[in-house]
């Protein structure tokens, strides 16, 4: 399926902003602990001017903290009470404006985010992420899992009082694969049956493989058994659509005057990449237990502009934090800074179809082995991500394969990657000189990508170039397959290990290295068409160790959401997928001074 | 006078014809287009939205529909952002650009008037030497580390004004961002009037008023200020555009939802449409200041005739 992550890159480059968050701001930081060092007394005056001479955009306490006695500045005095506060508004911060609120076409992060308190598919998440019924109240399967159907609940309505019928699906998914919509996002309903062939316009849209039964039963048929397909349904691209105002506005429907939803809440302004307001809906069907009145979406691209309106009290919850001030946040604030897992995966993919990579393991292994990701992650990103050894980011339930050489210790693994390297034919006297693209983004991921190549050296004695591109001639070459070695990353879509192991099936649009492995194709097809979980768990993970002994990529990093919440902000929890909806979050009464 | 305006202004036309050509060629021409995303769309589904968009045509035929589209008024659909349009964009920013652009031009020049002038009057003292030293800091530092330390000291530190953001027009959301932005401004308005306001001062007119007996603020305000201000007008025309168009720092410091973060975001996603409507809107914005500096020279100075 699709990523969350492309769209992100796609957009604003968020996924490098989010690498660039993690990796700290190389002269920049030095500058600061060295002002910290030589810490003396200082006049305003004088820090003003170190702060100007710095030409860096830190924000430098003012004074001279000592770091051992770090006095919070008055901001974050905050006395808590235990009751709900009178003012059930919450200021959110989001990283970039989403491209359109329209269900069926958004496919970013920063949009999914929104769409999720404006609008409720047919399941939904629960605070801690797990599935739980929406619109549906529940489902059945055929025996072959291939037909299933679901009730939908009488209370649901539209924000106008309208009640959500089964036809408002039928009407959205239709309206989703339907050429003429040109979705981006079309490719996500693949399971259902018939949808490719209608994106592909070989078909007329009323063949796709959903029926209403009456307004209250769904009948949704499928190409193979689906076992994530709880979680898809639950996705903003499979969310109904209210037909009469999207016939009527055309793409202005989406605009706050038209927009008729059933989540939640309803949108009441919108200002492109300032802010998007929401009040709650009171026709949503479970609006007794929605606590909060508005909720306000603020466009904060830069990291440290978002901190700083953080720190100013402007925003209460932020999408992100610059990495180089994760330190002195965590002095400052404690427990305000949040670490949240992301499922996603940082990795750097081989051209295995080019030389030297061409049939090559053993010095793919290799280089993956000499890298010391604990380092990275600990130094480099400050501690925000965890190290990835495998390309399945942690999820409940699924036992990842590790390779046996990630369990070694640093100077034994170094070891085995250099006999490798060897047996490669490669040595000292004859290195080998290759070259890593990545996307341009700044000097912090040129950092990491000089550890990275530092690594490579010290360990192997390996000579990798690091050579940066714009994002869309990144995307090109990448297109065209000629990077040798080449940045890439991936988050899912749903919690299911499909999402990740389909990347390296022959001839994914994301393999763009070429990987070809028959048996890993045939396991991640039977897995496809297995409906028990455990065998289908399995079947990935025979197809995870083959991709380990392969090693078609190197997995760095797993992702970490690293963001500024203040302490009355509560009915939420760091999830899975990093899904956080507004609906359970409530602000308890609380004083700031 | 009238005449000359219109000249004036049928003379932008092919300035203009020529920045939209270049800037289409070149959109156009640089690598990956507005629907390249790390995901990979099939390709049936990208024809569509090629289709859709007329992106499939070939480029002369593009070209000429945009030229069509421009004489309507109509700047196209951005590709970025699906539901809205370049002109909505463009309605919707701009006013806030040209907002905290005006109040920082205002400022700039409210502060550094008085202060060029007295460092004239005054000059080799310390009404002179103090001023003109910091203007030398005000221009030195720029806005990205200005920003940040009004940021840092009057909304995380004294709480007084917002960190940023844009909640409509209001006081305590303007007056940061057109304080950073004024910054640079007053120095060099300040610098100007000063030099200029010297090398009235000196001359044979100046002489006379005063040996005629003419009072002191007479001399200066009367007969000394108009002819000092010529340069300031040369200088205030492009530093007008620049102010209005240069402001994506500053949008990007303070969260402001102007065009330059759009025309940023939309030059990195080659959001053709977006970066055109915003060059044209640019592009013309500097032939207007400009033409105003020009009819703004004849206004001061009646030897200064246009033809």
């Amino acid at each position: 399926m699709a990523t969350r992550i492309a769209a992100r890159m796609a957009t604003r480059m968020a996924v490098w902003k989010l690498l660039r968050s993690r990796v700290p701001a190389g002269g920049a930081g030095s500058a600061r602990r060295e002002a910290r060092t030589n810490c003396r007394p200082r006049s305003l005056f004088g820090t003003l001017l170190l702060a100007a001479l710095s030409s860096s955009l830190l924000l430098f306490p003012l004074g001279c903290a000592k770091p051992e006695n770090t006095t919070p500045v008055a901001a974050q005095t905050i006395q808590l009470g235990s009751d709900l506060a009178p003012d059930q508004v919450l200021n959110r911060h989001l990283e970039t404006d989403p491209r359109t609120l329209d269900p069926s076409l958004s496919e970013d992060v920063v949009g999914q985010i929104v769409l999720e308190d404006l609008f409720e598919g047919l399941t939904t998440v629960a605070m801690d992420g797990s599935v739980v019924p929406g619109v549906a109240t529940s489902w059945e399967t055929s025996a072959d899992g291939k037909i299933w159907t679901f009730h939908l609940r009488k209370d649901a309505r539209w924000s106008n009082g309208e009640p959500v019928t089964a036809d408002d699906f039928v009407y959205a998914w239709r309206r989703e694969v339907d050429p003429a919509t040109a979705s981006e996002y079309s490719q996500a309903l693949a399971p259902i049956e018939n949808a490719t062939e209608i994106a592909d316009g070989k078909m007329p849209v009323e063949k796709l493989g959903a029926q209403s039964m009456g307004p209250q039963t769904l009948i949704v048929h499928l190409h193979a058994p689906t076992p994530y397909l709880l979680a898809l349904v639950g996705n903003n691209y499979l969310y109904p659509l209210y037909a009469p105002a999207v016939k009527q506005w055309g793409d202005a429907w989406t605009q706050p005057a038209h927009m008729v939803s059933n989540g939640p809440f309803v949108l009441s302004d919108r200002v492109l990449n300032g802010h998007i307001t929401l009040l709650k809906n009171s026709h949503y069907w479970d609006a007794v237990h929605v606590r909060l009145s508005r909720v306000n979406y603020v466009v904060v691209e830069d990291s440290t502009a978002a901190m700083n309106q953080y720190l100013a009290g402007d925003l209460d919850f932020t999408d992100r934090l610059p990495a180089p001030e994760k330190d002195r946040l965590q002095q400052m604030l404690g427990s305000q800074v949040v670490l949240s897992p992301y499922f996603s995966t940082a990795m750097f993919s081989f051209n295995v179809a080019k030389q030297p990579f061409v049939n090559n393991p053993k010095l793919r292994v290799a280089l993956s082995a000499a890298l010391d990701r604990d380092v990275l992650v600990k130094y480099v990103m400050r501690g925000i991500g965890v190290p990835a050894y495998d390309l399945m980011p942690p999820l409940m339930g699924y036992d990842p394969v590790i390779p046996d050489w990630a369990k070694m210790t640093a100077d034994a693994r170094h070891a085995y990657a250099r006999s490798l390297y060897q047996q490669a034919g490669y040595s000292d006297s004859h290195p080998l000189e290759t070259v890593l693209t990545y996307p341009s983004g700044g000097p912090e991921q040129r950092r990491f990508m000089e550890a990275l190549a530092a690594m490579w050296q010290i360990n192997l004695g390996a000579k990798v170039q690091i050579y940066n591109v714009e994002w869309k001639v990144f995307l090109q070459a990448k297109q065209q397959k000629q990077p040798l070695l080449y940045w890439d990353a991936w988050s899912g879509d749903f919690p299911d290990p499909f999402t990740f192991f389909q990347l390296f099936q022959t001839g994914n649009g994301q393999n763009s290295g070429d990987y070809r492995n028959v048996q890993y194709d045939s396991l991640i097809d039977q897995a496809s068409n297995e409906s028990d979980a455990a065998k289908r768990f399995q079947l990935f993970r025979q197809a995870e160790s083959i991709l380990n002994q392969d090693a078609p990529t190197i997995p760095v990093y797993f992702w970490e959401n690293a963001r500024l919440v203040k302490p009355y902000v509560k009915g939420w929890q760091p999830n899975v997928m990093d899904r956080i909806m507004s609906r359970y979050i409530y602000i308890l009464a609380h004083q700031e001074s | 006078m009238i005449r000359y305006t219109f000249a004036r202004l049928a003379g932008a036309i092919p300035t203009l014809l020529i920045i939209i050509t270049l800037s289409f060629l070149l959109l156009h021409a640089a690598p990956g287009g507005p629907f390249d995303a790390q995901k990979q769309i099939p390709p049936a589904i990208k024809a569509n939205i090629e289709r859709m968009y007329h992106l499939d045509e070939p480029l002369y035929q593009q070209y000429a529909r945009y030229l069509w589209s421009i004489l309507h008024g109509d700047f196209g659909p951005s590709y970025q952002y699906r539901d809205t349009t370049v002109n909505e964009i463009i309605r919707q920013g701009f006013p806030i650009d040209a907002l905290i652009g005006g109040f920082a031009l205002l400022g700039a020049l409210l502060i550094g008037l008085p202060i060029g002038m007295i460092a004239a009057l005054r000059r080799n003292t310390n009404w002179d030497y103090l001023p003109m030293g910091l203007s030398m800091i005000g221009i030195s530092i720029p806005v990205f580390v200005v920003a940040p330390i009004l940021i840092l000291v009057f909304a995380v530190n004294l709480h007084w004004l917002p960190a940023g953001g844009w909640v409509g027009i209001s006081p305590s959301h303007i007056i940061l961002p057109a304080l950073a932005l004024a910054a640079p401004y007053v120095a060099y308005v300040a610098r100007l009037m000063r030099g200029s306001m010297v090398e009235v001062l000196n001359s044979p007119y100046i002489l006379m008023a005063r040996a005629k007996g003419v009072p002191e603020p007479f001399v200066v305000l009367r007969h000394a200020l108009k002819p000092a201000l010529m340069p300031l007008v040369s200088f205030l025309g492009p530093a007008a555009a620049g102010i209005i168009t240069g402001s994506i720092v500053i949008e990007t410091i303070f969260g402001l939802p102007g065009i330059g973060r759009a025309f940023v975001g939309g030059a990195l996603n080659r959001d053709y449409t977006l970066v055109l409507g915003v060059t044209i809107l640019y592009g013309a914005l500097i032939v207007l200041f400009n033409l105003l500096a020009d009819i703004g020279y004849s206004l001061l100075d009646p030897r200064v005739r246009y033809q």
